[in-house]
Formats: structure tokens, C-alpha cells, sequence
């Protein structure tokens, strides 16, 4: 560690390690130019949380009013219902749908090639490629009570009339759950397959060789291999815990489930584009980035803990 | 070599950094600049006239290029290639370029500072519309200085209700109807109970106002047709459908109280009846619970094919192309117009059109470069002239007046409008340039709209009743009362469906106590007294008692 040494001589080796190494560090500027403009600059915008602001103010002239937006916030039901939506969502997601592409990549891993491995795998990447809108659309076809889902509950006996779950609230965090499994499991074993073909044969070779079962050649040769791209994963997707499910959100929600349907991001969008509460808006959104910032970072602290005090960050 | 080019990388980005530091700086000034600056003389170009339009006297030889800015992505960008916008181009010596854009645009211009020449919006509620003057030139006084004529074709009534605390006007809208809209007849309601006449006459062409008769009608219905939905009504999404407002105007909910107050029209007797009676007729199987969960598209796909039996259809010009399809591909089949629910106090229906506040708003903006030519373009599209020629273009090349006074379009146009209405679009563009535009020209021709829907704009006729008093009553955006507002349109947009799918008669009366007290802790008396405080001012804006 450096930091002990005096500031002068921490600069000079600075750019002595700079000049020695321009022209990689040269290729980093076009991305910090990038972030400055469009990352770092527009958060001077965030000063509309502690705004009273409207489309004709500008960033200055709008009447600073403190804290204001944030007690709102704070006293607003509404936002406590989708903070609680979201967290109850994104967690079945992360339950769920985080094991699953792993799963799913080992048995596609483990079929023997060919023909089938590939039709697999195409299909399973397929819904990844549909937006939102078009699946939705597709959902509440399929769950109208004419809907492909009643026929068939219908005509095996289970139920004796025609349900539209989409009306019931207390179904909507499965719901979203599984169609967002459904839409990105076949996406997210791209990232695991690839890994999983750097593994050198020779360890299964071995493995086989000292009479392993297939189950415990996955357990371990396969799965330890992949271990650092599943905590990366995981740190990222645990730092998206409260951004994700607009889009969904958007198309899947009605008066019936909204009270288990608003998440956070819906709620914003509403009250920021639909209501012209900016300065609401921008607050909620800060807010979610505070504690999402908080989240990635923990996220990290423990996977490093996991992994022999090897962290991504 | 190597240093030099690592210390200028370094200069360059510290420099590039200054840059974009100032540069953005700079940028958010912009429409903080509130003096207003005079209006520029039109000295050489003509003296004004007060009997003739300033675009028939202004002698500026050069063309004009104005930026446009419309607050709408699906808005054609094109100037100058149909026959519409290419007369206008002509006659006003003009070039057009027009720039679309969602509200994150709209938000960007302002706080950029980059402002059009001229602008238009849509919601009459937002502040861009409420602080107007701070952006935008006063309609008045540009008429004064170079435009006088302007205030012949200005309906005054409209002028009256967009003025500001100021005692002007910034922005004139398209399709505001105004009392005297209302009186002449010429705007069609847009509101209507269809029933599919095949079902109307198999089950003997009932009477469907009360209740009763309703709830049996729906019953027959459905063992007669079982196939499709009994009772149908617009989706629901965010809003209320066709079963809110919509289904309040039908049975002629009062729209204030005796003494001129906010009158909270949800929890009006009679419409609550009618609710319970959708109630009853949901528990006995004849609404389909998709009706809830369709949106627009589902519904429109259901209209296309005839599924409903009964609809409270809203919006009916913007359905006509869909019922035109159906009606089309059955014969004798069309959804037709009855009289439907009716009150259970004895109530007239007071159907609702768009109102004064209109549709489009269109300003000027104080960065316009050349005002007086912006409002000859105000003053031109308002004329009949440019009315007539941005609904049904230029006479003898593409309408005659036929001998009954009515506009036809040509042959040839006719039949490219029905059979190549891409090329009718291209070329032509009739009817869709609609700034300034405005039903009372819509009804100067009979081919202004589909045949689907004339039936049931005929049963309108004499049901209209203009809501004026309820338009723009809200509290303004981003204060508190405006955001208990919005929480309670919200609960009010879940208890209606949950009102009307109650289990039992015990779920549904909850149900509406919920609400009632979801509105006492929820700020709405103090919602009440500032509706009340609007509507008394736009009394006096409209001179009404």
C-alpha cells in the first residue's frame, strides 16, 4: 500500500506508471469521457429531489423546499406497497430464477451434443428476444377465461370454471415470477456454458477414470469451475433487486392485482411521467440507487467471503 | 514522442472536461430568461388591416423557415410534399420543420433553452400551460401589432378560457367547442349503448332502462347467444372505462350540487344502483371477467368481431373503423344505438364531447424569429379557408359542394380514400393536418365520417350537454392536494371493478365504505374546496350563472 508515502511522490509515480503504460491507458479515455457526459454530469439533475420542480423551471431557478419530497415519500403508502412488491418479487426471482439457469446449463452441458442440444438450447433462448409487450400480450390471452390455460384446466377436471388469474392479487408474485423465468432462464446459460466449455476434459477424464458417477462429476469438477461467474452474477443481480420489473409490470398489471403488482419503478414512472411529479420522482429514484449501492456492496463483501477473499470489486 | 502524446492526452482531457463543464453551464439557463422583449416592427413588410389576413398583405419576399415543435412522436414530420401542406407552404410563403417528442422532450427543451418558434401540447393541465407567459407571447397582443384579423376567426369564448392570471392568452387549441358549438347542432356525441342489431331483433327489441329489464335482458341474451359477452364496455387499464364518467353522463348524474359546489358524482344514488346492478349482473355470469383485464387492443379485437352482444361504447369515432370492419363483413349485424340504461330518478342523459379546453394547444414561443409570420399561420388555419382546405383540400381538384350545400370529395379522391389510404395520406393528407381543426367542419360534409357510426351520432342528437364547468379543476400538479388526488383516482379505478365483482351484495356496500374512508383520510375535502374554487372561476371565465 502506497498511502503512506507523501502525496508529491504518490503523483510522480502516478504518471511515471502512466507515460509507461499510455497507450492502454489511453484507450480508457473515450470511456471516461463517456461517463462524464453522460453519467457523472447528469447527476448534478438529481438536485430536483430536494426541488419543487415543474417542466418550466430550470435546474437553478426551481425553489429548493429541503428534504420535503423525502417525507413525503415516507409517509406515502403507495410507496411502501411497491417497495414491498418489489422486494417480495425480486427475491422469488432471485430464489428461483437464479438457480435455474444453472441448473438448466449443467443438463444442457451434459447432453451429448448434437442435433438436440442445439434445438434446446434455441428454444429456451427464444422468449429472451420478445419484449415485454409481446409476451404480456401473449399472457393475457392464454389466462382469459377463453384462454389456452382454462381450456386445459377445464378439460383435465381441475377446475369447474374459468378463472382470469390475472384479476387475482394474491397470484401476481408467482406470476411474475415464473414468466420471468420463463422469459430469461434459456438467456442467463449462455454465460454459464461458456464457461463450462473452458473446463479442461482431463479433470472428467480423471474423475472418470477413478470411477466418479456423473452426479459427482458435476458436483465436483463442474460446479466449482463455475463458481466465479455465479457470484458475479449474483452481485449483480442483487444489486438489481429494486430495479427491475417495469416493463412486466407495465403490461401485466390492472385494478384488480395493482396492490400486489406496483413495484418501485412502476410507481416512479407513474408519478414522474404520468403525474409530472418530477421532483418525486427523481427522490424515489435516489433513494432506490442509495440503497441499491448498499446492496451491491454487501453483495460483494460476502461473496468475497465465500470465495477465499476474492471480490469482483 | 511517446511523453509529448501522454501530456497532451492529459491537457485534452482536462480541456474536453472545461468544455463540457461550461457547456452545460450554459445550457441550463435558457427559459429562465422571463423578459419580455418587444415585438419586433413589421415596418416595410405591410400596414395592418383589420378586414383583410396579414398573410394576404405581408410582402416579405424571402421564405420564412420556422421550427415546430409537437409534443407527439406519431405526428408526421413532412411539410410541403401533399397537397395540403403544400398550399399552406404557397400561401403563407413558409417552410415548416416540424420536431416531435414524448414529455422527456418536451422537458429537455425547456431546461435546454432551445426553444422553437412555435410549440404544441397537449395537456391543458400541465405547467408548461399554466405558466405560459413566462415562454410563450400573448395571442392578443401579436394580433394587435400584426395580425388584427386574427380576432375575427378566434372563437372569443376559447380565448376567454385559456386567458391567464395576466388577462391574456397564450395558446389556441383545435377541437374546443364552445356553447355555441354545442347549440348549432354540429357536434356529434361520441357516446353510445349499441346492441348488434341481429341480437336486438332475436330477443324482441326490448326495452333495456331499468334494472330489471336489464338484468333479465342480459339473462336472454346469453341463453340465446351464449357464444358471446352480454355486456361489454371499453378497456379499463389506469382509468374507468366507459363505467365511470361515461356511464355517469348516460344516466344524467347531476355535475354540481344545488348551491354550485364540487359534487363527488362516484357516490351519486342513482349510479350507485346501476352499479349494484352490474353487480347482480356480473354474479349472474353475463360480464366476463376479461373485460377487465383486456386493454385496448383486446377490446378493439373483440368490437372487430362482434363479441359483445351490449357495449357502453365510448370514443365512437375512433371505433368507427373498427365497426365499420364488422359491419362490413356482416351485413345486418351492425352495432346499432338504443336508448339503454336510463335513470332511476328520472334523469336526462348529458353526454360530454371534447370541451372547451379542446385537444392540441399550440403557442408561440419568445424565441420565435418571426412572430408576425406565426400568427398569420394561427389566423390562415382558422379561417374557414384553411379549415376547409385541411379537411377536405382544394376545391375543384379534390371536393365539389354538391347541390345540397354539402362538400364531396371527387370521385377519384373517393376512391382512393377507401381503397389506397396510404397514397390518399402521401398525397393528399386531408384531414390529418389538424391543428385549428374542428368538428363544425367535419359536419359540412357526410363523408366526414364512417357509415358505421352515423346511426349512432343521429341517436345523439339533443343528449350533449357541455361539461365546462367540470374542465381543469384539478389542484395543480405537484402539490399535495394534486398528489392525494392521484392516490385516490387510483383506489377509486380498483374499487369500481372490485364493486362491480363483489361476491355478494355484503362485499360490495364494504366495498364502498373502503372508499368512502380511503377519501376522508386522503386530504378530499380540501380536493372538494379547490374544485369548487375552479368552477366558480370558470363560471365567471364563460359568464355562465
Amino acid at each position: 500500500m502506497n498511502s503512506k508515502k507523501p502525496m508529491g511522490q504518490r503523483v510522480k509515480e502516478f504518471v511515471i506508471d502512466y507515460k509507461r503504460q499510455w497507450e492502454i491507458q489511453s484507450m480508457v479515455i473515450p470511456g471516461i469521457i463517456f461517463m462524464i457526459i453522460f453519467c457523472f454530469i447528469p447527476i448534478y439533475g438529481l438536485t430536483i429531489a430536494f426541488k419543487s420542480y415543474t417542466v418550466i423551471d430550470t435546474l437553478d431557478s426551481a425553489p429548493w423546499v429541503g428534504l420535503d419530497n423525502f417525507r413525503i415519500i415516507l409517509s406515502d403508502k403507495y410507496f411502501w406497497d411497491a417497495v414491498v412488491n418489489t422486494l417480495g418479487i425480486s427475491f422469488l426471482k432471485l430464489a428461483i430464477g437464479f438457480v435455474i439457469p444453472i441448473i438448466l446449463s449443467v443438463m444442457i452441458y451434459e447432453l451429448s451434443g448434437g442435433r438436440f442440444k442445439k434445438i434446446v438450447q434455441t428454444i429456451s433462448y427464444l422468449p429472451h428476444f420478445l419484449s415485454w409487450i409481446v409476451l404480456g400480450g401473449m399472457l393475457i390471452a392464454w389466462f382469459s377465461s377463453s384462454g389456452m390455460f382454462n381450456e386445459i384446466l377445464l378439460n383435465l377436471g381441475i377446475i369447474s370454471k374459468p378463472v382470469n388469474i390475472l384479476l387475482d392479487a394474491n397470484k401476481y408474485w408467482w406470476i411474475a415470477t415464473l414468466s420471468d423465468i420463463w422469459k430469461e432462464a434459456g438467456w442467463g446459460t449462455i454465460l454459464y456454458l461458456a464457461i463450462m466449455s473452458k473446463i479442461d476434459p482431463t479433470y472428467y477424464e480423471a474423475a472418470k477414470i477413478d470411477g466418479a458417477s456423473r452426479m459427482r462429476q458435476i458436483w465436483n469438477i463442474t460446479l466449482p469451475n463455475m463458481k466465479p461467474i455465479i457470484s458475479l452474477n449474483l452481485i449483480l443481480t442483487v444489486s438489481g433487486l429494486l430495479g427491475s420489473n417495469l416493463d412486466q409490470t407495465l403490461v401485466l398489471m390492472n385494478s384488480q392485482n395493482r396492490a400486489k403488482a406496483e413495484v418501485i419503478n412502476s410507481y416512479v414512472y407513474r408519478m414522474g411521467m404520468t403525474q409530472g411529479d418530477f421532483s418525486y420522482a427523481t427522490a424515489v429514484g435516489l433513494g432506490v440507487s442509495i440503497v441499491s449501492v448498499i446492496l451491491l456492496i454487501s453483495a460483494n463483501k460476502v461473496s468475497s467471503k465465500l470465495n477465499d477473499n476474492q471480490s469482483v470489486l | 514522442m511517446n511523453k509529448a502524446f501522454g501530456k497532451k492526452g492529459l491537457k485534452l482531457c482536462t480541456a474536453l472536461m472545461a468544455v463540457v463543464l461550461v457547456f452545460t453551464g450554459c445550457g441550463s439557463k435558457g427559459s429562465s430568461d422571463n423578459s419580455s422583449k418587444e415585438l419586433r416592427s413589421i415596418e416595410g413588410r405591410y400596414t395592418i388591416d383589420p378586414e383583410t389576413p396579414a398573410w394576404k398583405l405581408d410582402k416579405k419576399e424571402e421564405t420564412t423557415d420556422l421550427t415546430w415543435y409537437v409534443n407527439a412522436d406519431w405526428w408526421n414530420t413532412d411539410f410541403g410534399k401533399d397537397l395540403v401542406t403544400k398550399k399552406i407552404k404557397e400561401d403563407l410563403n413558409i417552410n415548416i420543420k416540424f420536431i416531435t417528442g414524448d414529455d422527456t422532450k418536451l422537458n429537455t427543451i425547456f431546461a435546454g433553452g432551445e426553444m422553437p418558434d412555435m410549440l404544441t401540447i397537449f395537456d391543458s393541465n400541465s405547467p408548461v400551460v399554466q405558466k405560459a407567459a413566462t415562454w410563450a407571447l400573448p395571442l392578443n397582443d401579436l394580433a394587435d401589432k400584426y395580425d388584427p384579423y386574427f380576432n375575427k376567426v378566434a372563437a372569443k369564448d376559447t380565448m376567454n378560457w385559456f386567458q391567464l392570471a395576466d388577462g391574456k392568452t397564450y395558446g389556441y387549441p383545435n377541437y374546443s367547442n364552445t356553447q355555441n358549438d354545442f347549440d348549432s347542432g354540429n357536434i356529434p356525441a361520441k357516446t353510445a349503448f349499441v346492441i348488434r342489431k341481429d341480437v336486438y331483433e332475436a330477443i324482441g327489441k326490448p326495452s333495456i332502462g331499468t334494472p330489471e329489464e336489464f338484468k333479465s335482458v342480459m339473462q336472454q341474451i346469453k341463453k340465446q347467444f351464449p357464444a358471446m359477452i352480454p355486456f361489454g364496455f371499453n378497456s379499463i387499464g389506469t382509468g374507468t372505462g366507459s363505467l365511470g364518467d361515461v356511464l355517469q353522463d348516460f344516466i344524467g348524474v347531476p355535475m354540481e350540487t344545488e348551491n354550485g359546489e364540487f359534487y363527488n358524482r362516484n357516490l351519486d344514488e342513482d349510479y350507485l344502483t346501476w352499479l349494484k346492478t352490474l353487480n347482480e349482473v356480473y354474479r349472474n355470469g353475463d360480464i366476463s371477467d376479461d373485460s377487465f383485464a383486456d386493454d385496448g387492443t383486446a377490446f378493439e379485437e373483440k368490437l372487430k368481431s362482434g363479441k359483445y352482444a351490449t357495449l357502453m361504447l365510448d370514443g365512437t369515432p375512433q371505433q368507427s373503423g373498427n365497426l365499420q370492419i364488422f359491419m362490413t363483413e356482416n351485413p345486418d349485424k351492425e352495432y346499432i344505438a338504443i336508448d339503454g340504461p336510463q335513470s332511476t330518478v328520472g334523469h336526462e342523459p348529458t353526454l360530454n364531447q371534447s370541451g372547451i379546453t379542446g385537444w392540441m394547444i399550440t403557442y408561440v414561443t419568445k424565441k420565435a424569429k418571426d412572430p408576425a409570420k406565426a400568427i398569420q399561420i394561427y389566423t390562415y388555419l382558422l379561417s374557414e379557408e384553411g379549415q376547409k382546405l385541411m379537411n377536405y383540400g382544394i376545391e375543384g381538384e379534390t371536393y365539389k359542394v354538391n347541390e345540397a350545400g354539402k362538400i364531396e370529395f371527387l370521385p377519384e379522391i373517393k376512391d382512393l380514400q377507401l381503397n389506397n389510404a396510404d397514397k390518399f395520406k402521401k398525397d393528399y393528407r386531408m384531414g390529418e393536418f389538424m391543428f385549428f381543426g374542428h368538428d363544425r367542419d367535419k359536419a359540412l360534409s357526410n363523408d366526414a365520417f364512417a357509415d358505421s357510426i352515423k346511426q349512432m351520432q343521429e341517436w345523439g342528437k339533443g343528449k350533449l350537454k357541455p361539461h365546462f364547468i367540470l374542465e381543469n379543476i384539478n389542484p395543480a400538479q405537484g402539490t399535495p392536494e394534486a398528489r392525494s388526488l392521484s392516490a385516490i383516482d387510483t383506489n377509486w379505478n380498483t374499487t369500481l371493478v372490485s364493486m362491480i365483482r363483489a361476491k355478494d351484495e355484503a362485499t360490495f356496500d364494504s366495498t364502498l365504505a373502503a372508499y368512502k374512508s380511503f377519501l376522508k383520510d386522503n386530504n378530499w375535502d380540501k380536493i372538494a374546496e379547490i374544485r369548487t374554487e375552479k368552477m366558480k372561476s370558470n363560471k365567471e371565465k364563460l359568464g355562465l350563472k
